[in-house]
């Protein structure tokens, strides 16, 4: 079994300034990555000793050392939104997702709390709601579980992760490209503090929890990014009559000409622009055109309607940066 | 600072007395911490292992006495690895070791591991499962020593 005998370990007492030297030339301790080793367990070791001393060869053990392992309190949150999540003003239920993950070694719950208006951003949104998702990583507000603390803080196995759902309400006030922070923070209900903290006792399996590298608590923050748009709506009018003059006189035309500008970053839908025909004025028929096409006067598939005193065009969802130009004629009567 | 226990006072500590044949081998473990003074300086402790948790330097101090009459030929001190301690170095006391569960044995730059496809590479720490110190010459009747090695709780 012995390959060769170890030149290195000669039976001589080891100075103990020699080894505190030694000590002092390794590195620092490691923080496990991983949960590691359950709170609880114990660490037990034994070494054997086998020799000659003339009769045969002898087996002896050591004393046999046992260790506690105590609870790690260790937690990680982290924002699921890789992105800014877009939002609209006054808009509710707007919803940024966490992950929150136990790094310690122990079960343990954690109490979860917000913080919205920590700066750094150009407002404040107003957190209605946490949910816990039950597992499918996705928001439904049926089948989650609305959060209460103190009542249903989730308690995690060393190393698993819980889905967290904040809701948020966006104030009316903000404009396009206002940006609103969130902090989800957790914080391990046993309890939080420096490193190296512990509590005497309060540790799974009996033994003390001591407080991890994290402290015991973690944040990460989510932002909402206002998309808002603005519709401008800008109508002019041009008259021919037969007399080759632009003069209103009866019998004239009158073609107007509305041009919908849509500015922001986001978009409007269900945008529509509706026109009266005005006083002693006809409707000419068959005369709106939506980007120089012609609609028809009836309620149909197409987008324009005339009923007999308003025009009508339905433009539906249109993005910042676009317009629309919606024309139709009229004759002075 | 709590009791700090330096290895003096672990030498001292009275062997595992074992009549039968006056050769007693003692097993302690100690939690290496750092701690940084007003100055910056830092400075490594051993404590007795009080609190342990995932992380945590372990060093073991095996002390060994011959106490009988005879010297004690063919010394082997063989120390399987707590499942949950990771293997990180024995100092400079070369021991042996093995990575298989103590089937073969070596000084840890010598083995290697198989990996998934056939192929082999370097043995690390964390592969040792087995810590062995075996003896050039009998331990002469009265001898004693000590051997460590560190650990990190996994």
């Amino acid at each position: 079994m012995m390959i060769a005998p170890v030149g290195g370990a000669k039976h001589r007492l080891l100075p103990s300034y020699s080894l505190i030297a030694l000590l002092a030339a390794f590195a620092l301790p490691v923080q496990a990555k991983a949960a590691g080793t359950r709170a609880g367990s114990t660490i037990s070791n034994t070494a054997s000793a086998s020799f000659d001393t003339g009769g045969g060869t002898t087996t002896i053990d050591s004393n046999r050392v046992d260790l506690l392992v105590d609870e790690l309190l260790d937690v990680t949150v982290d924002s699921s939104n890789p992105a800014d999540v877009p939002t609209t003003p006054g808009a509710t239920g707007q919803l940024l997702t966490f992950s929150v993950t136990n790094n310690g070694n122990g079960v343990e719950a954690f109490g979860l709390t917000t913080i919205a208006n920590a700066g750094g951003d150009n407002y404040d949104p107003a957190v209605t709601q946490i949910h816990l998702d039950n597992g499918d990583g996705l928001f439904d507000a049926g089948t989650d579980t609305l959060y209460t603390p103190g009542a249903n803080d989730p308690s995690l196995n060393p190393d698993q992760s819980i889905t967290v759902f904040v809701l948020a309400t966006t104030p009316g006030t903000v404009v396009d490209g206002n940006r609103g922070v969130v902090s989800l923070l957790a914080a391990a209900k046993t309890g939080t503090g420096d490193p190296g903290d512990s509590f005497a006792g309060q540790g799974e399996g009996g033994g003390d929890a001591v407080v991890g590298s994290t402290g015991a608590d973690g944040q990460d923050a989510g932002a909402f990014i206002v998309s808002a748009a603005t519709v401008t709506l800008v109508k002019s009018a041009v008259v021919t009559n037969s007399l080759g003059t632009t003069d209103p006189v009866p019998g004239a035309t009158i073609t107007y000409t509305i041009v919908a500008t849509v500015a922001g970053s986001g978009s409007v839908s269900g945008l529509a622009i509706t026109d009266n025909i005005p006083a002693d004025t006809s409707y000419v028929p068959s005369s709106i055109t939506l980007g120089g096409s012609g609609l028809s006067d009836a309620a149909d598939a197409d987008a324009g309607d005339y009923n007999g005193t308003r025009i009508n065009v339905a433009l539906g969802t249109v993005a910042g940066g676009q317009t629309r130009t919606v024309t139709f004629r009229t004759t002075i009567d | 600072m709590r009791t700090v226990l330096f290895l003096l006072l672990a030498m001292l500590t009275p062997g595992h007395a074992l009549a039968a044949n006056q050769v007693a081998l003692d097993n302690a473990v100690f939690v290496e911490r750092v701690s940084t003074d007003a100055q910056g300086k830092q400075k490594i402790l051993l404590e007795e292992p009080k609190v342990v948790v995932p992380g945590d330097r372990l060093v073991f101090v095996l002390n060994y006495r011959n106490a009988g009459a005879q010297p004690a030929d063919k010394f082997v001190i063989t120390n399987p690895m707590p499942s949950a301690v990771r293997f990180a170095d024995a100092g400079d006391t070369r021991p042996f070791v093995s990575v298989d569960g103590g089937k073969q044995w070596g000084l840890l730059a010598d083995l290697s591991v198989p990996m998934e496809g056939g192929s082999r590479r370097a043995a690390q720490p964390a592969d040792v499962t087995h810590v062995r110190w075996a003896f050039q010459k009998p331990i002469p009747v009265g001898g004693t020593g000590n051997l460590m090695f560190r650990g990190v709780v996994k």
